[in-house]
């Protein structure tokens, strides 16, 4: 034990006297102390903004974050402690000692596990130290207690380390090789990225097998708190309770302690204390063998006397120097292929990219086609990181090399020029990193193969690989080659290229935008089949352009300061470098000259001809914007009641120009004498009225202008509003650019014409970022029956409806698209024209335009009120899922129109769109559709869920839950568009594929909503008050209605519908003027619009006494059940039956806005359930509502078949925590 | 081809002095250098191989100006560091070759003839397919030789090019460099003074970067013909007491007895015996009397 207390004590002076120890320290502190005083760093603060950033919560979160990027410090501290023997040879003064191997390796350990302890004990000190910061958002720090520093930092870091370190430590032991230690931890590492990148792909709902064996504890951690709100965030820990989901984290760390315990036992038992590694010894008898073999050899008897050597012949010419270049290149490339390193990654490249390269075709959940881009986007990503770390770690090994060796005695003696030499280095890595990604490459083909897809686009794969990524990982090769020649030492040189790699998005992240100044940084740029890389490319040309030349001039000063001969010294080689430089200055000038032309013409675009606004300043606009104007906010202006525009759409430019012509009508009681512009796009000239006026005042960009009418307009009187509008792109920004203009897939909506009055869907809403603004917290919506905000509709409060007239131009070999029906088209001086009219009908002030390249597929649907006329305008490649829309779109028609009301046009199109934004978005008769999340769908299985038929039914529910009925603008009127559209595809989508598959769904969207919840900013309201709440509208709305129509019925549900929307639509559509009928004056007079209250209450008539809780609770609480299965068994009967007792658990609770619960009594009623069948394929034998009083109830069923599954709410109807507690499978007795 | 060093300082930046003043001419034959540990023999060949310049002085060799025209240098010059490593897992032969193109070789013929000539004169043939870092110190030893000799240099710069070779591959390495020929400098460093004796023409004795003594081995030795004596010496009090007395230059254990040797004009006394003197005696008188001068200061 003394001799343990020696070697103990002399690890941890040893430590304690070694820097290394400190800087992790510090590294950790820095970490912490981040998370906590800049928003802008950890995810935790980016993330939400109710989250305290001190909160046990947030320190967990962190702390797993210091435990995935601290993999390599453990392998560090752990493995570096007992190689320290070997690599100083120690071990043979030691071992020859009479030392236990429990001391040794006891002490060893115990010392590093203290030092790691206190590396990482740098998160807590960071944490705290943070919580002081003058700067940080105070509103997100909350009373520091010792006890949510330690319990995560003991139950996660702790554990970690033990485990970690333990596992490290044994192999380490076992092997004696310092690389492997490294290595070990750079392997975890990424394998358990890729892990996770797995497990998200899959969009599992397996929760508990998951949990415990995720070695890091993300996937852990998101098993225990995904569905925790905001307050259980900030005052639950993550306790060891084996009642805590199913006790996860419990087991979780009892299953990697007793790993570490067990490598600690393992080491214990097989660490030879000789001088051979446990490894060693059969790689040992094999070379002894080899070398007995050799010395059995005969040896030929040489004679004493010396020959002469031949005479050679030396030449020094170019042609030498390019022999010189590839004999050099040859022999760095062969010291590094011949390396297992090399062949490593090479194998972890290939089992990433096949790994990435078969989830490509899977995005959410969903499989489509694995398209060349996404191939791409999915073997390059997991390629990327390999180039990265191939460039730092390869300019080290390969400038290092020579000294490494020591061969540099000899190496530097020999005629060759600097650059020969330096340049066989770079070609070494150059070669390296194109094998990679053609490696890359390959992989991605034979998974496009594997999945069934041959279109294989070896052109883009081109582009993407070697023109767009290759020059950066380049730029990156000659700033790390570049760093190492500066340094003197190599890991000091690991860590400043790590350091500037890790350092950029950070950079970013502060808001430090500009490409120019962000070492290698280049714009943002996305690939889309229909624009190709369209627009980006000057940008990205220019910017790679830049940083390569710039990273080409260090490669000249690589060159200069190449070390050569005995003196290493920057000093010394900064003087030879002298000598050097009449010849190499030119070069440099040149790469000098490239950058600054470069760089100049980049600034000229980005800076002068556009104007640069980083998100910063983007942010500041809105803020002023609010700041200025939100007093105009319920301004009386008039409305918009008919819109005429002609627009001509320049593609080849990015640009439109076009005219607009409003008609404005005062539709309230008081004169008006003032008109309120908008013009958040900087797009509106030349704005006239009919009448005479003055502009009173405008600010800064135009975004808000002010007329005053000379005559005040009076109740019902109208004005028409002429202008010019437009857009002219020029050059290139840095990032941003505006993603509605592109070469093939022109998208831009009514934000570019003028908009009447104060836009509140300008305001900033990111709590954090207006605390950041000053300005208060974001207002909420009005309540219904608000009679200022009742008039107005939800979506475009500057209008109640319109009629609409355009004429829209493009050039010759593209089509444009607005709402309305064609009129006209014809051709002029090479252009195309396109009139669309909608005639009397009404629509939203809400419309597109757009245009592309497009396919045309038609069809006629013949309905039982008239014939629609579908249309998909598509790209020539995506074929995959027109069949697919157009079904959706016949089976909506039908069934919206049974059940709703007839369809008010006599079209319905679908326009594919550039995947640069990734929506569909239903204008009147119009649905722009994203190539990026439709058209490349795909079915595999049955049970796969069929999006873009769901998409396209959601989209085309719009029609009647949108453009036929629009709410007040009030809270709850979101729901009324969303929940209902999202219904009705609910509900078309059952029509084809059965409720099991629907329960497979709906079980993604109670995911989707529960986790919504769980990272509300603001507050949870109730569905029939939601706001800008989307997992509310969307997956809440949906679920509640869809159970709703189970419980009363689809037909008493969709009567409610019916008699609601008949009721309601259209208001405010018939007391107006606009181009085509002239309304009395004194008639046009805006009344309400619905809200939530009158759908409610339709719904309400058609419901029974017995379920109007669930009304109640559906639309006006936040209820939440935790319905559990307890125990089911089966008894066979004497007459040939099954008789099943099964006892369940129901309990609900109610949940305020912040997520605090407070239980409420049953009086519920709960299907139950028994079902037979192989698993996940079960059928029910039984299925019945029973009503619930208390919390435990047990049944007694008489069943046919024998039944395997039983338990409460099997079809996930209600909103429960726990979905996957509800079955139990039947034990027999 | 000469050499000529004039004037060479050089001071290390922590601060030992490798070079003081050091001045040599070396002519068109083999030149010994001997020295003691430190005495700046490694840092005077790294300075002519060209891979350390001086704080000063001069190096010319032909007319090439050796501190500025490296490349010229490097074009005629076979060097073999006192220590140096090879790359893993690369054959001596492949490494022969890649620096046989270094040096300009670039006739493939000739190439390989010599590349084999040469695992031959070292004794390498068999093993010319096994990776370097399989090597044995001595096997290291002579492919470092190899490749110093590689592409018919005519400066040969060799750092204790004898350390770890056994005897026999010892003396055919003096026997191959002799067999050079006569029209190149080769500028040999060795604690071995007996190497120099057996090779060179001329010599010079080297400590803390100065010349101690320089001329052909044979006029050194006859300045000391009788003046070198001989006496075994039982203990080591009494070899203390002598070496007040009487000008020591160094002593050998023989059978487990001190032999002291000792420089005098005449006999130091009768228990003294005269003996032949050796090169090893002219290196140590030289040392002694260095320290000597030095002792002053």
């Amino acid at each position: 034990m003394a001799l343990f207390w020696e070697f103990f004590t002399f690890e941890l002076k040893f430590r304690f006297k070694s820097l290394s120890t400190y800087v992790y320290f510090i590294v950790w502190l820095m970490f912490s102390f981040l998370n906590v005083a800049s928003e802008s760093f950890g995810p935790v603060g980016n993330s939400n903004g109710k989250i305290l950033l001190n909160g046990p919560w947030a320190n967990a979160y962190n702390d797993i974050g210091a435990a995935l990027f601290g993999i390599i410090i453990i392998a560090a501290i752990f493995g570096t402690s007992i190689l320290r023997d070997f690599q100083r040879d120690t071990y043979q003064i030691l071992f020859t000692q009479p030392i236990s191997k429990f001391a040794y390796l006891g002490g060893r350990w115990a010392g590093s596990f203290v030092t790691a302890v206190f590396a990482f004990s740098g998160t807590m000190f960071g944490t705290f130290l943070g919580t002081f910061a003058p700067w940080a958002d105070h509103t997100r720090i909350g009373p520091n207690h010792l006890w949510t520093y330690l319990q995560p930092f003991l139950s996660i870091l702790v554990v970690q380390i033990f485990f970690l370190g333990s596992v490290f430590f044994a192999v380490a032991a076992l092997t004696r090789k310092l690389f492997i230690v490294y290595l070990q931890g750079v392997a975890l590492f990424m394998v358990y990225i890729i892990g996770i990148t797995v497990f998200s792909a899959t969009r599992s709902l397996e929760r508990f097998w998951s949990g415990i064996l995720d070695p890091v504890g993300f996937i852990l951690f998101d098993d225990v708190t995904r569905y925790w709100t905001v307050i259980e965030k900030n005052t639950m820990l993550v306790t060891w309770s084996p009642a805590l989901s199913g006790g996860v984290l419990l087991y979780n760390r009892l299953l990697w302690l007793a790993v570490g315990l067990v490598s600690l036992l393992a080491t214990w038992a097989l660490f030879p204390m000789s001088v051979e590694a446990l490894t060693a010894r059969s790689q040992g008898r094999r070379a002894a063998k080899a070398k007995q073999q050799e010395l059995t050899e005969a040896q030929p008897v040489r004679s004493l006397v010396t020959a002469q050597l031949p005479d050679v012949h030396q030449a020094f010419t170019p042609g030498t120097t390019f022999s010189q270049y590839i004999s050099l290149t040859r022999l760095r490339l062969r010291n590094i292929v011949r390396d297992i390193p090399f062949w490593g990654m090479v194998a972890l490249l290939i089992a990433f990219g096949i790994n990435n390269g078969h989830f490509a075709g899977r995005v959410a959940g969903r499989n489509i086609w694995p398209v060349t881009y996404l191939m791409v986007q999915a073997v390059e990503g997991s390629a990327l990181l390999f180039l990265y770390i191939v460039a730092t770690l390869y300019a080290a090994e390969l400038l290092w090399r020579e000294r490494d060796t020591h061969f540099d005695g000899i190496h530097d003696a020999l005629p060759m020029r600097e650059s020969t030499d330096w340049l066989s280095r770079l070609t070494a890595i150059i070669v390296v990193e194109l094998t990679l990604l053609t490696v890359a490459m390959f992989v991605g083909i034979v998974m496009q193969t594997v999945a069934g897809y041959y279109h294989y686009e070896l052109l883009q794969y081109f582009k993407e690989l070697y023109i767009v990524t290759f020059p950066q990982v380049l730029a990156f090769t000659l700033l790390a080659l570049f760093v190492q020649t500066i340094v003197s030492n190599k890991f000091v040189g690991h860590g400043i290229v790590i350091g500037l790699f890790v350092l950029m998005p950070i950079l970013y992240g502060f808001g430090w935008e500009n490409t120019l100044y962000l070492v290698g940084q280049t714009p943002t740029y996305t690939y889309s089949d229909m624009n190709g890389y369209g627009h980006f490319v000057p940008a990205l040309f220019w910017a790679i352009t830049y940083w390569l030349a710039i990273t080409a001039v260090l490669g000249v000063l690589c060159i200069a300061l190449a070390r050569r001969g005995a003196e290493d010294s920057l000093r010394a080689r900064a003087r030879a470098a002298f000598r050097l430089a009449p010849r190499l200055a030119p070069l440099g000038l040149l790469f000098v000259i490239i950058a600054a032309c470069a760089g100049a013409w980049y600034f000229y675009n980005a800076h002068v001809l556009n104007e640069y606004l980083d998100s910063k300043a983007r942010r500041q606009i809105q803020a002023g914007y609010e700041r200025q104007f939100k007093q105009y906010e319920n301004l009386l202006q008039p409305k918009v009641t008919a819109v005429d525009t002609t627009i001509n759409i320049y593609p080849e430019r990015r640009s439109f120009d076009g005219n607009v012509r409003f008609t404005l009508q005062n539709k309230s009681k008081e004169p008006i004498t003032q008109v309120h512009v908008t013009d958040q796009r900087q797009s509106v000239t030349n704005l006239q009225f009919d009448r005479p006026f003055r502009l009173v005042s405008s600010a800064p960009r135009g975004i808000y202008s002010i007329y005053a009418l000379e005559q005040p307009l009076a109740p019902g009187e109208i004005l028409t509003l002429t202008c010019n509008v437009g857009h002219q792109t020029r050059g290139f920004r840095d990032g941003n650019e505006p993603p509605e203009f592109a070469y093939n897939g022109t998208f831009f909506d009514s934000d570019y014409l003028p908009y009447i009055g104060y836009n509140p869907n300008i305001e900033l809403d990111d709590p954090r970022r207006r605390r950041e603004e000053k300005l208060p917290d974001l207002e909420e919506m009005a309540h219904r029956g608000d009679p200022t905000h009742s008039v107005d509709n939800i979506f475009t409060r500057e209008s109640d409806w319109i009629t609409y007239h355009t004429v829209v131009s493009t050039s010759a070999d593209q089509i444009a698209i607005a709402p309305g029906y064609l009129q006209r088209e014809w051709q002029d001086s090479g252009r195309r024209f396109f009139e669309y009219s909608l005639g009397s009908t009404h629509i939203l002030d809400f419309f597109s335009y757009i245009s592309a390249r497009y396919q045309v597929r038609k069809e006629m649907y013949h309905g039982p009120n008239g014939d629609v006329a579908l249309e998909i305008y598509y790209d020539p490649a995506h074929t995959y899922d027109l069949d697919d829309m157009l079904a959706s779109a016949r089976a909506g028609l039908d069934y919206y129109q049974r059940v709703y009301s007839n369809y008010q046009f006599t079209q319905f199109r679908i326009l594919e769109f550039p995947r640069y934004r990734t929506f569909a978005q239903s204008f009147p008769n119009t649905i722009p559709y994203s190539e990026g999340i439709g058209f490349i769908g795909r079915i595999l299985k049955p049970t796969d869920i069929d999006f873009t038929y769901f998409v396209t039914a959601h989209e085309l529910g719009h029609q009647w839950w949108g453009h036929q009925l629009v709410g007040a603008n009030v809270e709850g009127s979101n729901m009324m568009s969303e929940s209902l559209a999202e219904y009705s595809a609910l509900q078309v989508m059952a029509h084809k594929y059965g409720s099991d598959l629907m329960h497979r769904y709906l079980r993604h969207e109670l995911d989707t909503y529960l986790r919504g919840r769980s990272s509300e900013t603001r507050h949870e309201p109730p569905l029939a008050l939601v706001q800008r709440e989307p997992y509310v509208w969307y997956q809440k709305g949906g679920q509640i209605l869809y159970t709703l129509a189970d419980y009363l019925g689809e037909d008493k549900l969709n009567l409610a519908l019916h008699n609601f929307l008949t009721q309601y639509r259209y208001a405010n559509a018939n007391n107006q003027a606009d181009a085509h009928d002239n309304v009395r004056a004194a008639g046009a007079i805006d009344g309400s619009y619905p809200d939530t209250r009158m759908l409610v209450d339709a719904i309400k008539a058609q419901t029974p006494p017995e379920l109007q809780y669930l009304v109640e609770d559906g639309f006006n609480r936040i209820v939440l059940y935790d319905n559990k299965a307890i125990s089911a068994t089966s008894q066979k009967t004497a007459d040939g039956k099954y008789k099943v007792t099964l006892e369940v658990q129901a309990r609900k609770v109610q949940a305020d806005g912040n997520g605090a619960e407070t239980p409420v009594a049953l009086a519920d009623y709960i299907e139950i359930g028994v079902f037979s069948g192989k698993k996940d394929e079960e059928k029910p034998l039984y299925l019945k509502k029973e009503k619930f009083t208390e919390e435990h109830k047990t049944f007694v069923i008489i069943v046919d078949q024998q039944p395997t599954l039983a338990g409460i709410d099997p079809y996930n109807k209600l909103i429960d925590k726990n979905s996957d507690d509800n079955m139990i499978d039947v034990t027999k007795q | 081809m000469a050499l000529a060093i004039t004037g060479l300082s050089k001071t290390y930046p922590n601060g030992v002095t490798a070079l003081k003043n050091l001045s040599l001419t070396i002519g068109n034959s083999m030149f010994g250098l001997v020295g003691p540990n430190g005495a700046g023999k490694s840092s005077l060949m790294r300075t002519i191989a060209t891979l350390q310049d001086p704080d000063s002085g001069s190096i010319e060799l032909d007319g090439i100006d050796v501190l500025r025209q490296k490349d010229e240098v490097r074009r005629i010059l076979g060097y073999l560091p006192q220590e140096f490593g090879v790359y893993p897992k690369i054959s001596a032969l492949d490494m022969l070759q890649h620096i046989a193109v270094m040096k300009g070789m670039t006739s493939a013929g000739q190439r390989k003839e010599t590349v084999e000539a040469l695992l031959q004169q070292t004794n390498l043939w068999e093993v010319r397919k096994k990776a370097l870092s399989t090597f044995s110190g001595g096997m290291k030893q002579r492919f470092g030789i190899a490749q110093a000799l590689l592409g018919n240099p005519r400066l040969i710069i060799v750092d204790e090019p004898t350390a770890g070779l056994d005897p026999a591959e010892r003396n055919r390495f003096l026997n191959l460099l002799s067999s050079l020929g006569s029209d190149r400098t080769v500028i040999l460093s060795t604690h071995i003074v007996d190497d120099v004796r057996q090779l060179c023409p001329r010599m010079a004795i080297i400590a803390s970067g100065e010349v101690l003594l320089e001329g052909p081995p044979n006029e050194a030795l006859a300045a000391l013909d009788g003046k070198i004596w001989s006496k075994v010496v039982a203990t080591n009090d009494e070899m203390r007491a002598l070496e007040t007395q009487v000008h020591m230059i160094s002593t050998h254990l023989v059978g487990g007895q001190h032999e002291v040797r000792v420089y005098a004009d005449g006999s130091p006394g009768s228990t003294f015996r005269p003996v032949d003197s050796s090169l090893e005696d002219v290196y140590f008188l030289n040392l002694s009397q260095q320290a000597k001068r030095q002792l002053p200061n």
